[in-house]
């Protein structure tokens, strides 16, 4: 009986170090790092292509901010979900209630693998998911910009996440099976502004994380790569952007790029929702990738058959 | 027994009443002016500013006077008891901030005369002059318009 107990105790120790070990934040080391000295003029452009703003500017009067204070980067806007409420945290410089005290090694850690300086996983709700697929050298770029920011005080307190998902270190689990740095759609080799393109998307422009319909545990289904999803902020639907698309898909890819550019579709109504915010930010790219990220959508296949990527 | 019948002679009242009427046709008039009329007269100035259709001056001219039509009668079709509907999106933001919701009228308003006013000519004055006309459409848009789904 005790040689049974003992056996039984040994096979829960085994497992639960197994999950332990499957679970746990995987980080770059600083030795990883790329030899590259940060450009903060060149780290603008993935500030407004990855959209930081959207959430982490801190809200103006209960409004999404505009203007100056897009680069007041506090935080505090909430995001309800089906897994419960997050809160965006202050990235401003701040050297206590921001990101200020951070090394590079820090940030790219939690840009690209979800980890936080702590070596606490991240939810998901922050993309890095998407910013995993960035060269590094873009992401240290996009350090360096953050860093000319105006530091703004106020910690942003944490999330409220509903059991079992509020047990962060089962994210582990959840990276093993959706962070995959690969990209997802195949585009024609020879088609410079596609590929471009999926640099935008598929990385810093984390389009696919509204765009993509999401699985019971929050993984995108990249069978359906782009081809719309429930909004994830409850009501209403994200279209699809895919060429089978009933709207964007019968567009052209100046369409797009104009849309991007000016907010207009081309019936020449307004963009709505969400995308406004997502609009005004990817208006302040230059002109080449807006056409890039046209190119790369008029490229993908259709939704429902899309490659599983490379 | 009594209230049974009296409730039956006049609930076709009460079905016939609000729910089909003035504040229905009221949503009704607001949606069709701006889609038929605004809608309809934005797409050819959208597209000879994108370069898309070619520079037509009478055209243009003919849309902003559309606009300007309409944005006289327009902040008149949300009267209180006119929010909601099916289809409607207007957003409650229009009744709780009326203000807020005029300014913006006013705004495509004083646009729309401004460009009329400089009577584009050519590309090169259009595109100023109309800019703000649409930034004004994005701008109410955004904050009295429900999202589509």
């Amino acid at each position: 009986m005790r040689r049974v107990l003992a056996s039984a105790l040994l096979a829960v120790l085994l497992c639960a170090g197994l999950l332990a070990w499957l679970s746990r934040p995987v980080t770059l080391a600083a030795e990883d790092l790329p030899g590259h000295r940060p450009d903060a003029a060149a780290g603008e452009r993935w500030f407004w292509a990855g959209g930081c703003a959207g959430c982490h500017a801190t809200p103006v009067a209960g409004k999404r901010a505009r203007g100056e204070a897009l680069f007041r980067l506090g935080g505090g806007l909430e995001l309800e979900t089906d897994f419960g409420l997050f809160r965006a945290p202050n990235i401003s410089p701040h050297a206590d209630d921001g990101i200020g005290g951070w090394s590079a090694g820090d940030f790219v850690n939690a840009m690209q693998r979800g980890v936080s300086p702590a070596g606490e996983h991240y939810y998901p709700s922050f993309p890095y998911t998407s910013y995993a697929r960035m060269p590094v050298t873009d992401v240290l770029d996009l350090w360096a910009y953050l860093g000319t920011l105006p530091p703004v005080a106020g910690e942003v307190p944490g999330h409220s996440i509903r059991f079992p998902w509020s047990v962060r270190r089962g994210i582990g689990l959840w990276k093993r099976r959706y962070l995959d740095t690969g990209s997802v759609a195949d585009v024609p080799a020879d088609d410079a502004a596609a590929l471009a393109g999926r640099l935008l998307v598929e990385g810093a422009g984390h389009c696919g994380e509204c765009h993509t319909p999401r699985d019971a545990f929050g993984g995108l289904r990249r069978e359906e790569w782009l081809g719309g999803a429930p909004s994830p902020e409850g009501e209403g639907k994200v279209p699809d952007i895919t060429p089978s698309g009933q709207d964007v898909g019968g567009w052209s890819a100046a369409d797009i790029a104009y849309y991007l550019e000016s907010g207009f579709t081309p019936d020449f109504d307004t963009v709505g929702g969400s995308m406004v915010a997502v609009q005004e930010h990817l208006a302040r790219l230059p002109a080449a990738d807006r056409q890039a990220i046209a190119a790369y959508l008029k490229a993908i296949p259709p939704a429902g058959q899309a490659a599983a990527g490379d | 027994m009594k209230h049974v019948a009296l409730f039956l002679v006049l609930l076709p009242a009460f079905a016939a009443g609000p729910a089909g009427s003035a504040d229905e046709d009221t949503r009704e008039r607001r949606h069709e002016l701006m889609e038929d009329k605004v809608g309809a007269a934005a797409k050819p100035v959208g597209n000879m500013l994108r370069g898309e259709a070619a520079f037509d001056a009478d055209v243009l001219m003919a849309s902003l006077r559309t606009f300007h039509e309409v944005s006289g009668e327009f902040g008149k079709l949300f009267p209180p008891g006119s929010e909601g509907g099916p289809d409607s999106r207007a957003a409650p933001a229009i009744w709780e901030d009326r203000a807020g919701f005029d300014a913006a009228l006013a705004e495509w308003r004083d646009a729309v005369e401004a460009a009329l006013a400089a009577e584009p000519d050519s590309l090169d004055v259009a595109r100023p002059a109309v800019g703000p006309v649409f930034n004004a459409c994005k701008n109410c848009h955004d904050n009295y318009r429900l999202e589509d789904d």
